[in-house]
């Protein structure tokens, strides 16, 4: 489309532009058939007022001519060509001459040059065509010369009979100057009232179009706010007029009030929420901290009771490392550092397998079906540690929730550049309650559990721009789902 | 009582506005030996005659000069002012007499001017052969008689030996034909042509003089016989008397003449031989002569 680039434009600027268009197009038409008209009514009135003269002369011609007197038919030549008719117009007429049947001059306006008695001369050929026309015409006529401007004119041609006898032709120009003056004249005052009518009609335009479009402007820019998430930040539109508009303007501000409102609640609703966590966090870090702490406690004032007691030593020394370990993993998993140089180890997708026997151990015997479809193979190369971390967290989740005689399904893929991880489990489902803060760091329904676990697969999915998916019913499973890009894998 | 007082006053208004001008008027023929485009001029003229002879003058003009001679024929004229040719010629029975004859530039003579435009090559009338020709009328000396003797005397008629001529029946015309280059050369009253020279010199500057003839009898101002003794006397008394009078002195100063005069017939001798030899040039015209009535 040739007007394509139309659509890029302002909605003002089109505006303003279609209405000086039409107001243009409008403006030149009228003008256009005034002006065509006007030379047609200045063109008749002219070719009336030439047959007139050429008549006046016409009447007592054919006496003279008969009389042979050449000075009569001069005069009336002369009389005829100072005459001033009325009318819009001076008619001037440019030559006349009265030609015997053979082309002979028997009277010219201009007689140098044009002697009387000789056969007139036509120089070029539209003067000859003009004069074998005027010579074989059998009635009045008037013929139209091709020059324009001030080389326009008009003939009247009548020929002169005396009972039925052709004695000759008057012939009777005049300039159609002062026609084509005339017509440039109104076709000037068109132009300039069309200019005058394109000026008036663009500022009209850009007016009305500026009113119309100021609100849609101001609403553009309000919306492209909210898209940057700036619901605060929304200037009002004016509301100027009782128009769709208007109403249009209105909705607008309701709405950005009402957005604005919400989104001032949502802040406060995560403002307290995280002071929600935050609280968690501290409780589950105190009562994490606090358990062992308590023991090893214990522990340390019972060996400075007794501190010759080696088998108390023996005793309590493992159970002092423990509880001390315990309480580094639980400072380690709460500052999972992903880019600490051991964690960036690359190994191919065979190393899941590593985690099936620790799957394995962990059921320990119970009554649990461990389903293993590892589609990984040594084409893709992942962070070994990472990728061992998040599949391992999520089976044990798994494991944790499901009863005797349940079934938990890995499988994975190389899908079109991403990895895929699916953890399945037909277990009793995530309570609905709870799967806003499934992966909250210490929220845990576990009574052993440290609420890390999720928290930390929630991490390393996010630090390697992947996407975690739960899928839950109650009473029908959980699907975790991972996808994880190789892209970002392999970099 | 009522009535004389009407008729008192009738004759009161009759003397006041009527003067001694009562009576039928006295028709005066004028051919395009004047310049008869003045008609104011004529007309004051008319009126200082009139106060003059104490009846009303009036000016009769026509197109041509043989109109003119008609109307004194039948009685339609008392006095006119025509050409010397007309003058000459036989009338059988004769009907005109002369009343007086103007004197300009000191003497009642005038020429005949062969005359062509100011930018024609030509210089003598042998030039004009095969060209367009204007004469004034055909009953003018100086407009036709002259130039056609002229030809008579080389065995040429006007027809052999132009191309073409027409007749203006007007002198001031012959020289506007000239001057717009309708005819290549014109012959006039050389009256005419110094007169225009004056009053519209834009026409006379544009055509040039080629030819001049020798001295003719100025047209002359002619009474019809028969008309009322005591009016032509004092028609004629009142023209010879503008030369005197300071109001006609500027009538003839308006018509460039120095008087009127009284002068002998034998003034148009060379006319009359000039018309005669034509005449016998030409066979046909001869024995058309001898055919005619007068």
């Amino acid at each position: 489309m040739k007007l394509s680039f139309l659509r890029s434009w302002g909605l003002s600027f089109k505006f303003a532009l279609a209405i000086t268009t039409i107001v243009a197009g409008v403006a030149f038409t009228i003008g256009a058939v005034i002006v065509v008209q006007d030379r047609q009514r200045f063109n008749q009135d002219l070719e009336e007022r030439v047959l007139l003269l050429a008549r006046s002369v016409a009447v007592t011609a054919p006496e003279a001519i008969l009389r042979n007197d050449s000075w009569f038919l001069y005069q009336s030549l002369k009389k005829m060509a100072g005459q001033e008719p009325g009318g819009l117009q001076h008619t001037r007429v440019i030559t006349a001459m009265i030609l015997s049947p053979e082309g002979h001059v028997l009277a010219h306006l201009k007689p140098k040059g044009h002697p009387l008695g000789l056969r007139l001369k036509a120089p070029d050929g539209e003067e000859a065509a003009l004069l074998e026309a005027a010579k074989s015409a059998h009635s009045a006529k008037v013929q139209e010369g091709s020059g324009v401007g001030a080389k326009g004119f008009l003939e009247a041609v009548i020929p002169l009979f005396s009972d039925e006898k052709f004695l000759g032709v008057v012939r009777v120009r005049v300039s159609t100057y002062e026609v084509y003056l005339q017509v440039q004249r109104s076709a000037l005052l068109v132009i300039g009232l069309t200019l005058g009518l394109v000026i008036l009609g663009s500022l009209l335009g850009a007016l009305i179009s500026r009113r119309m479009v100021k609100p849609l402007t101001a609403m553009t820019s309000g919306l492209q706010a909210v898209r940057r998430g700036e619901l605060t930040n929304i200037a009002p539109v004016p509301v100027q007029d009782n128009d769709e508009l208007g109403e249009l303007a209105a909705a607008f501000n309701k709405m950005a009030v009402e957005l604005a409102e919400k989104k001032m609640l949502e802040e406060q609703m995560a403002v307290s929420e995280k002071l929600v966590a935050l609280g968690r966090i501290t409780a589950g870090v105190a009562h994490e901290v606090n358990n062992p702490l308590a023991g090893l406690l214990n522990c340390i004032d019972t060996l400075k009771k007794h501190p010759d007691d080696k088998e108390l030593m023996e005793r309590y020394l493992p159970l002092l490392d423990n509880g001390l370990h315990r309480i580094k993993d639980i400072v380690k998993s709460l500052l999972v550092e992903l880019r600490v140089e051991d964690t960036r180890e690359m190994s191919d997708g065979s190393c899941l397998d590593d985690l099936r026997e620790i799957v394995e151990a962990e059921i320990n015997g119970r009554n649990i079906q461990l389903v293993w479809d590892n589609h990984l193979d040594d084409q893709v190369q992942v962070y070994k540690g990472q990728i061992q971390q998040i599949v391992l967290n999520l089976l044990k989740n798994a494991l944790e929730v499901l009863p005797d005689g349940g079934t938990v399904t890995f499988k994975s893929s190389n899908n079109r550049g991403s990895v895929m991880l699916e953890v399945d489990d037909d277990g009793p489902g995530i309570p609905t309650e709870h799967r806003n803060h499934l992966f909250d760091p210490f929220f845990t329904t576990k009574p052993n559990g440290t609420g890390l676990g999720l928290w930390i697969v929630y991490r390393l999915v996010e630090s390697m721009r992947g996407v975690i998916e739960v899928e839950s019913r109650p009473g029908h499973g959980t699907q975790f789902l991972v996808t994880l890009p190789t892209t970002n894998l392999g970099a | 009582m009522l009535r004389i007082l009407i008729a008192a006053l009738a004759l009161v208004c009759m003397l006041g506005s009527a003067r001694a001008e009562i009576g039928p008027p006295i028709r005066f023929g004028l051919t395009s030996v004047v310049v008869q485009e003045n008609l104011r001029f004529l007309d004051r003229w008319a009126e200082h005659l009139s106060a003059k002879i104490g009846r009303p003058v009036e000016f009769v003009r026509r197109r041509s000069y043989r109109e003119i001679t008609d109307l004194l024929e039948s009685g339609g004229l008392e006095f006119a002012w025509i050409c010397g040719y007309p003058f000459i010629q036989k009338r059988d029975p004769e009907f005109l007499t002369l009343l007086a004859v103007p004197v300009y530039r000191g003497e009642p003579l005038y020429h005949s001017f062969i005359i062509v435009h100011r930018d024609s090559p030509h210089s003598k009338l042998e030039d004009l052969r095969g060209g367009v020709f204007s004469f004034s009328d055909p009953e003018s000396n100086s407009g036709f008689l002259y130039p056609q003797s002229v030809l008579a005397a080389q065995g040429e008629t006007p027809e052999s030996f132009f191309r073409q001529t027409f007749f203006t029946f007007n002198h001031a015309e012959t020289i506007e034909a000239v001057a717009e280059q309708v005819a290549d050369g014109g012959a006039v009253d050389s009256y005419i042509w110094e007169y225009l020279r004056t009053y519209r010199p834009e026409l006379t500057e544009k055509t040039r003089v080629i030819m001049r003839s020798p001295k003719f009898g100025f047209p002359p101002l002619v009474s019809r016989l028969g008309v009322d003794a005591s009016i032509v006397s004092r028609m004629k008394t009142a023209l010879a008397e503008m030369e005197s009078d300071p109001e006609g002195q500027k009538f003839l100063d308006g018509l460039k003449l120095d008087r009127f005069g009284d002068f002998s017939p034998s003034l148009f001798d060379n006319i009359r031989r000039m018309a005669d030899e034509t005449r016998q040039s030409l066979p046909w015209l001869a024995s058309k002569t001898k055919n005619k009535k007068y």
